[in-house]
């Protein structure tokens, strides 16, 4: 399904499946839609300034307006979620190979090999994209249902004594997976292409 | 497998997703007329889930000590009406035997609940608020409501129009609040009756109510906000 470890040397990209590269794809819609249409809620009041705040520019909104841009994050966030679950089921029936372990971390510390120090960085990478992918979703929720999940509200309030309150904690959250994600993303572009060049990139989509 | 053809023809959908994707990202402003087909679609699912989900029992309350009057901002569409007091009358008609015009006398002497609740508005802010005043289900109870009825309609001073389902308005902790934070409800925050709740967004909680409709089904309005593209169920 993947084809790091074994490159053919010259020739023909071996793609993954047509499912996998179409759901790779997706997910990547689904996320900038999400992103999009959350920064475009945000524009409502900004987490950073409330009313007196600096909004994001329009070229980075999805939705026109606030109403529109809840279309589009409570419209997604059901396919998100599915796919979120899908992959992280997909990896975990073949964690050994994917998922980063605690020796991918010992990997990048001491050992001498680039491309298997590139391999366990990458892992870690997506690793860490599902994780706050999960993050983000969390959140999330806490604020869609706060009174239905009171008790994930509660687990943001640890910094209510220093005076910050629960609520502006969740939506720091929230918004921090952003800048995230988009770091994650950068590096898992980077690695992925210095393990498996544009081979291993196209091989992904098309 | 990669006969040239095939190559560009790759090499151009490569082209095609990359295009796709980034003018997803720069130029979304072509995709914010289709914001309303996508809420349209998915709404109805995500309703069910939400009236699912809300269940009927109560929902944690905070300290009254955790109050946050600063963070309570406040929004009106139409000014802000003055209603004297003593004028003051609740109409309370549709399905119900014993159609009322209630004063603030009558308000006050049932039940009187507190509910210090997360008061969430759409715009994306909260404050932590004590609403008093008696429960919504009491004074619907006093009209002697037909089983018919499964909306309510709520009018308001400045026309502001609302229209709950009838779960969220007999929830017990939704309330007909005459009092905030211990003190008489100010005129900026609906004085002298607004609708409050811990389980609907800000926009649903009507300010200066002087009305209340039960009905069997809903009309072509379903609320100021909710016409003009705001989801209708808004819970939380
Ligand atoms: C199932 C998943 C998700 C749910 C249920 C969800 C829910 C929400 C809710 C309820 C808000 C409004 C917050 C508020 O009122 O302040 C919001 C805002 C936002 N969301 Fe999401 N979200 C999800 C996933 C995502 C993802 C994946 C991203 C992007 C990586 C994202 C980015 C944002 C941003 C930037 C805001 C604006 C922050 C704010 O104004 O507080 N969301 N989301």
């Amino acid at each position: 399904m993947f084809t790091t470890s074994a490159a053919p040397p010259t020739g023909a990209v071996r793609h993954g499946p047509l499912w996998t590269r179409a759901f790779h794809a997706f997910n990547l819609v689904v996320l900038v839609v999400m992103g999009a249409s959350g920064l475009q809620i945000y524009n409502a009041n900004p987490v950073f300034g409330g009313r007196g705040g600096i909004t994001v520019p329009e070229l980075f909104t999805l939705g026109g307006w606030l109403a529109g841009g809840r279309d589009w994050h409570f419209g997604f966030m059901g396919l998100y979620a599915a796919n979120l679950g899908l992959w992280i089921g997909l990896l975990l029936r073949r964690r050994h190979r994917r998922l980063a372990a605690v020796g991918d971390v010992g990997t990048l510390r001491a050992s001498g090999n680039p491309p298997k120090r590139r391999l366990a960085a990458h892992r870690i990478t997506y690793t860490l994209m599902l994780i706050v992918l999960a993050f983000s979703l969390i959140t999330g929720l806490a604020m869609y249902k706060p009174a239905q999940f009171w008790w994930l509200v509660a687990l943001f309030s640890f910094a209510e004594g220093a005076g910050h309150d629960s609520w502006q904690v969740l939506r720091i959250s929230h918004l921090a997976t952003i800048p995230a994600i988009a770091l994650l993303l950068g590096a898992h572009v980077a690695l992925s292409w210095r393990v498996g060049g544009l081979r291993l990139l196209r091989s992904m989509f098309v | 497998m990669s006969s040239p053809a095939d190559g560009l023809g790759r090499r151009q959908a490569l082209g095609l997703l990359m295009g796709g994707g980034s003018s997803l990202l720069l130029g979304g402003c072509a995709l914010n007329g289709l914001s309303e087909a996508v809420g349209e679609a998915t709404q109805p699912l995500n309703e069910r889930i939400e009236a699912l989900l809300q269940g009927r029992g109560a929902v944690p309350e905070f300290d009254r000590r955790q109050v946050q009057p600063e963070a309570l901002l406040v929004n009106s569409f139409n000014g802000t009406p003055r209603i004297a007091p003593d004028a003051y009358r609740l109409a309370v008609r549709g399905l119900v035997r014993r159609p009322l015009n209630l004063d603030l006398a009558a308000l006050a002497a049932l039940p009187q609940r507190e509910c210090v609740m997360r008061h969430v508005c759409v715009e994306g802010w909260a404050a932590i608020v004590a609403w008093s005043g008696p429960r919504l289900a009491d004074v619907l109870a006093l009209a002697d409501p037909s089983p018919l009825g499964a909306y309510l309609a709520i009018r308001s001073a400045d026309q502001y129009f609302e229209t709950w389902d009838l779960v969220s308005a007999l929830h017990p902790q939704t309330l007909l609040a005459t009092h905030m934070n211990g003190a008489p409800l100010p005129v900026a925050n609906g004085a002298p009756v607004r609708l409050a709740s811990p389980i609907k967004l800000g926009y649903k909680l009507s300010k200066w109510v002087t009305g209340l409709e039960l009905t069997a089904r809903l009309g072509d309005r379903l609320g100021t906000w909710e016409d003009r593209g705001y989801e209708w169920f808004a819970g939380l």
